[in-house]
């Protein structure tokens, strides 16, 4: 069940030598060397809401057992941002065409990972999303 | 104008039943702009060790206070680790009085945990906290060979003039503090945001022959930072984080 997660971090100029980091990972399970083995899969959102709303739930059974979030903003304006949130603190914003990769803790059920489109009016602004959970955790879905 | 591009491809030919296989790139630039971002702290690598496990404590990796707040920073890191148990919490500082989220570590929001291997790519908004703020107004009589003594630094009056004296005080150095003058005022500003800083006579100490006085006024309470990054390494022996930041 590997999945591995790439990172290639390059410039020619931001500093005096290139900068050139490769980096892979293989997103195992919590402390040990067990394949992740669970996704939500890619899903994608148009978001038009300038307030936080949930994009990942955290889950007690998730707590502190391996998860990784995969968020990009899919906007092309440069000045769309999208707000990321955890526990209802900001993290950063992902301006047009930014990812990020982070792990996630679940440290209880208020961890939960929100978004906003923070410049969105009913005039424009929405933010095309796209994001993708890999996890170890297996009561993601809701009570019926 | 710097180019900078992060990549990421994401792989599995077995997560599920059909390949997984994706990748993206991200030119990365200054906040709402297309103008490429021009500074970073470089590649590093901070290696943690503490005398036993019950000793273990967070580590400041990045303080808000030193970057742009809201800007599109992009922060890198990697646990070089090759033993699987081996983790690093990554946290930011809160913005909460109280904790909320069930941990042992109140003031921290805890994003995520890095094992062997892990690397995490993340924006980082870098909202500091308010510096503490306080002035010296330097008045009455003063002499030549008079002090004034703040932080561990010591200014001789070279002269009897409180405007001379302030200016003085203002042209030195603090570890802490950066400071202006005004006249015979000098204004000190805390160069970290910090909630738990007031100055005081005791601090600042005025020593005069005659009554020359260096009367101390807080103008700014300094409140925490709330987005400082802090890591923990879950073992006390030897743990190395790698690290970059690349911001505005």
């Amino acid at each position: 069940m590997a999945t591995t997660a790439t990172l290639t971090l390059t410039s020619a100029d931001i500093a005096g030598d290139p900068v050139n980091v490769s980096k892979t990972t293989t997103c195992t399970k919590a402390g040990g060397t067990i394949d992740l083995d669970q996704s939500t899969g890619m899903n994608r959102i148009i978001l038009r809401e300038s307030t936080n709303k949930l994009l990942l739930g955290a889950t007690a059974g998730g707590n502190d057992l391996s998860a990784k979030v995969y968020l990009i903003n899919k906007a092309t304006d440069p000045t769309q941002f999208v707000t990321v949130t955890i526990n209802a603190q900001t993290i950063g914003k992902l301006y047009a065409g930014d990812w990020m990769f982070l792990p996630w803790s679940q440290t209880d059920t208020s961890a939960d990972i929100e978004v906003a489109a923070t410049s969105y009016t009913t005039a424009g602004g929405s933010i095309p999303i796209e994001y993708c959970l890999f996890h170890e955790d297996s009561i993601r879905l809701a009570d019926a | 104008m710097a180019t900078t591009t992060a990549t990421l491809t994401l792989a599995s030919t077995d997560l599920l039943s059909d390949t997984l296989s994706m990748t993206t790139s991200a030119t990365l630039t200054t906040a709402g702009t297309s103008t490429g971002v021009t500074q970073t702290t470089g590649l590093g690598r901070k290696t943690t060790t503490f005398d036993s496990s019950g000793v273990i404590d967070t580590v400041v990796l990045f303080r808000a206070d030193d970057y742009s707040a809201d800007g599109a920073n992009k922060i890198y890191l990697k646990n070089t680790s090759t033993t699987a148990a081996e983790f690093f919490t990554v946290f930011l500082t809160g913005d909460r009085a109280t904790d909320v989220h069930g941990n042992a570590d109140p003031g921290l929001t805890e994003l995520g945990r890095l094992y062997a291997g892990d690397w995490a790519f993340f924006p980082w908004n870098a909202t500091g906290g308010t510096k503490e703020q306080f002035t010296v107004t330097f008045a009455n009589t003063w002499a030549a060979g008079d002090t004034f003594t703040f932080d561990g630094i010591t200014v001789v009056a070279a002269d009897s003039t409180v405007n001379n004296i302030a200016a003085q005080v203002d042209a030195a150095q603090y570890p802490n503090w950066v400071t202006s003058v005004s006249g015979a005022v000098v204004t000190f500003v805390s160069r970290y945001s910090n909630a738990s800083l007031e100055v005081d006579t005791s601090e600042a100490v005025s020593v005069t022959a005659g009554d020359g006085t260096g009367a101390v006024a807080t103008t700014v309470e300094g409140t925490r930072s709330v987005s400082d990054i802090y890591i923990k390494p879950s073992v006390h022996t030897a743990m190395t984080l790698e690290h970059m930041l690349i911001h505005q």
